[in-house]
């Protein structure tokens, strides 16, 4: 993939703080149990736990779509201002527009012309290779090429965080592990902050440099620290003994569904 | 024992009542109560059905109530209907006849609001304005025929005299006893011009019961219609009792109208000064007129026989 | 489709139609059915014929006084529920009046109808949007509930306005809801039309009254049949609108989901 010609920006990633933050909701009672950590623009780190434990709440406290009950979070950016994406556990496209349409939305909800906003969408969609299918309608796509379409989405206003909820998890293998790969690709040319909610540690290691391991409600951070591998991520490393090895590390401090209370 | 007692209780109340449905007839107005209906009610109140041994259950009507295909159908004996629904549905085949007649002279009349300065139907129908008159009726297509080139407004009829109270330009069919008298109480007085003057006289107010239930029930329908003669000419002489109760059943009309209909009406149910003992008869001419121009108003295809459609008792 | 598949289709339906008509015609003809209750189908049909300028003329009527009455109901109606949409407290102290809508019986207020409109088709119109605005209002609220909620998260995202919610993600959601209140709407806007006649005037309504009056059972008939043609011809016209508007994402949606 020919990265040079769509790095027309500095790498730009921004800053998320979050200091004792704490949320209930009426009903499941204390979800998130005074949650502290720093995230450095341009990491990508993976946010593991277990179902229910809080991790979508986390994430969407961070894209500001809820208010936290107690705590601090302060999103920084290096450069501008915070610009936020969000790809969805289900696609979530909408019907009778078609790709480029959806694609465009974000830029249409800005203000933008309908040409340069088409033209931006067609570099996205470009990148997440889906030109093709420009013109086809959601119900005519697979769920990954759905997926691939939220995340062009996603990428249009060329965030400097990125937020992801578990977004490969009803995909098939093959194609879950193809977007991986892709995902990654893509945080490489364009260095933004990567925020990648998941309870696959495999997918963790893979995608991640950082990890933060919450435990199930009420989620207090169990580890938080980097992954150890610093091979370029490829369809061999999966197989390769040094992955294995950090996903078995992982996996002694993520808890069983046996020692979930 | 007890079971035993209230079981027998029970059976006997129950062919107590059926007993007592045997023999009650259901008499059904077509209007609700009101000194049109005096002698009815006077003759259930003065005991002339009971002394005959009739239970007559008089129920009241309202707009549109189907006395004719009431009566034919059988769910009620005896009704009161227009002269001129016995003709028509003579002609379609339903086979009910007339009985006794409340009315000798038809007081169906148009009131207008004196205001308007009409002095004759020919200047209602002539001038703008609004005419409420039931569509399809005689009356109304007899009038639209002799005004043809009509210039007011028809409009449906609905009953009641709501319309009329607000709006000036308002006219509307009427009984020339009873709505305007309402409307005077109501502080608007209405000038009222009679139908029948125009030429269009049938009898008004008749009592229709089956031909073939009059037949089977000679003596029966003979009493019933000499109780309703008891009961008109007592309302004539004192129609209080009667008003009183209809006061109670009809909202829409109170006493001192009543009073005043009863009053006015009288000339109308007496006609020509016959005695008592001719109250509601009925000729064979009168129905005769009212056949053909029924017929030329095209109402009905056929011509019934008019002796069949009324029997005298 | 071929003819045979035309024909299968179309033959179930009308073979009941085709053995009652023929069952009426003879009990009413041999005089086991008296004919005040029911008129023979011959009759009706006659009548059709023969009072084909008056029944169209009066149709016409009808037609265009239930259309302005579904476009009042529709207009107000889809309008009152944006406004109850978007207040949760507006919704629960204005809603139980919708429903009184739903539930008054127009032939009672026909007449109060009258005095406030006048006769003619200002009231008549006024009958049709009243007995036809309930089903819009409810459809539209809920279909208003209907967008999927990650969308409105996304739309939350990018800060859009309300009107930008309203008129690009949350209409568009709504629209089945909203022709699904449509269809049942058009149909009570032609018996509200008809009621409104028989007090105000004019149309199918006096015809039915008319023919009443005269006993002429064929031709209340005939007006009935003709009327309830109308009401079919309203409903059909909102399922075309609807399948062009839809289009195919409406239907795969729900094949997919």
């Amino acid at each position: 993939m020919n990265s040079s010609s769509y790095s027309d920006q500095s790498k730009s990633g921004a800053a998320v703080r979050c200091e004792g933050i704490s949320r209930a909701f009426a009903g499941t009672g204390l979800v998130l149990d005074r949650i502290t950590f720093q995230i450095e623009p341009g990491e990508f780190v993976a946010l593991l736990g277990p179902s229910g434990s809080g991790k979508s709440s986390l994430l969407r406290l961070t894209a500001g779509l809820d208010r936290a009950d107690a705590g601090r979070l302060v999103i920084e950016a290096e450069q501008g201002t915070v610009s936020r994406g969000f790809v969805f556990q289900e696609a979530t496209l909408i019907p009778w527009r078609n790709v480029l349409r959806n694609t465009t939305l974000p830029l249409e909800l800005q203000g933008w012309e309908m040409e340069r906003a088409k033209a931006r969408a067609q570099e996205e969609l470009r990148r997440v290779r889906l030109m093709e299918f420009a013109a086809r309608y959601p119900h005519e796509l697979s769920g990954g090429m759905k997926m691939r379409t939220s995340v062009a989405r996603a990428l249009i206003t060329r965030p400097n965080l990125l937020l992801l909820d578990e977004p490969f998890a009803a995909l098939d293998e093959p194609t879950r592990h193809a977007l991986q790969q892709q995902l990654r690709e893509i945080w490489a040319v364009l260095g933004m902050t990567v925020l990648f909610v998941t309870h696959s540690i495999s997918e963790a290691v893979f995608l991640a440099n950082r990890i933060i391991v919450l435990s199930p409600r009420p989620a207090r951070i169990l580890l938080d620290g980097s992954i150890q591998l610093t091979e370029t991520r490829t369809a061999a490393l999966r197989t390769s003994f040094s992955y294995v090895e950090e996903v078995r590390r992982i996996a002694t401090v993520v808890p069983t569904p046996e020692q979930e209370t | 024992m007890k079971i035993i007692l209230g079981f027998v209780l029970i059976l006997f109340s129950t062919v107590a009542a059926w007993d007592a449905q045997a023999t009650q007839l259901q008499f059904a107005l077509n209007w609700k109560a009101e000194p049109e209906f005096g002698g009815f009610y006077t003759a259930k109140l003065s005991g002339s059905f009971q002394k005959r041994n009739l239970d007559v259950e008089i129920t009241e009507g309202g707009a549109g109530t189907p006395v004719v295909q009431m009566v034919a159908n059988s769910k009620v004996r005896f009704g009161i209907a227009a002269a001129d629904e016995v003709v028509i549905s003579q002609a379609r085949g339903t086979d009910v006849v007339a009985l006794f007649a409340v009315y000798q002279i038809n007081p169906q009349g148009i009131m207008v609001h004196p205001e308007r300065g009409f002095k004759s139907l020919g200047d209602v129908f002539n001038s703008p304005g609004t005419l409420a008159i039931q569509s399809g009726s005689p009356p109304a297509l007899f009038l639209q025929k002799q005004f043809p080139g009509y210039n007011v407004t028809f409009v449906p009829y609905a009953g009641g005299i709501a319309t009329f109270l607000t709006d000036p330009n308002f006219s509307q069919q009427c009984f020339v006893t009873s709505e305007p008298l309402i409307a005077r109480r109501k502080g608007k007085p209405a000038q009222s011009f009679l139908i029948a003057d125009a030429g269009f006289k049938p009898y008004g107010t008749v009592v229709i019961a089956r031909r073939q239930y009059v037949a089977k029930n000679q003596k029966q329908t003979r009493d019933l219609i000499d109780a309703v003669r008891e009961g008109w000419i007592e309302y004539l002489r004192a129609p209080e009792p009667a008003n009183n109760t209809m006061v109670k059943l009809n909202p829409a009309m109170d006493a001192v109208s009543m009073k005043e209909a009863a009053e006015v009406q009288k000339s109308f149910i007496l006609g020509a000064g016959a005695p008592a003992q001719e109250l509601g008869k009925m000729t064979m001419e009168r129905w005769s007129t009212l056949v053909n121009q029924l017929y030329d108003l095209k109402l009905i295809k056929t011509k019934p026989v008019a002796d069949k459609l009324f029997e005298n008792f | 489709m071929n003819f045979k598949t035309k024909l299968s289709s179309l033959l179930p339906p009308l073979l009941p139609l085709i053995l009652g008509m023929a069952l009426a015609e003879i009990a009413v003809r041999s005089g086991w059915v008296p004919s005040y209750l029911i008129p023979a189908p011959s009759e009706v049909i006659r009548s059709l014929i023969d009072d084909r300028v008056e029944l169209a003329v009066a149709a016409s009527t009808t037609l265009s006084s239930a259309l302005a009455g579904l476009l009042l109901s529709f207009t107000t109606g889809t309008l009152l529920a944006i406004a109850l949409s978007a207040s949760d407290l507006a919704r629960r102290a204005f809603y139980p009046y919708a429903v009184f809508f739903q539930t008054v019986p127009i032939i009672s207020i026909a007449p109060l109808l009258v005095i406030w409109f006048g006769f003619g088709q200002p009231t008549v119109i006024a009958s049709a949007a009243i007995v036809s605005v309930f089903p819009i209002i409810a459809s539209t609220l809920l279909g208003l509930k209907s967008t999927e909620p990650a969308l409105i998260d996304l739309f939350a995202l990018y800060s859009a306005s309300a009107r930008q919610m309203l008129l690009m993600l949350k209409m568009p959601f709504a629209l089945p809801q909203i022709f699904s209140g449509l269809r049942i709407a058009s149909g009570l806007a032609v018996v509200g039309a008809i009621v409104g006649e028989f007090i105000g005037g004019g149309g199918l309504g006096s015809v039915v009254d008319s023919a009443r009056t005269q006993q002429r059972i064929d031709r209340v008939f005939a007006a009935v049949l003709i009327s309830a043609l109308l009401g079919a011809v309203l409903v059909g016209a909102v399922n075309l609108i609807s399948a062009l508007t839809l289009g195919s994402w409406h239907t795969s949606e729900r094949k997919a989901s």
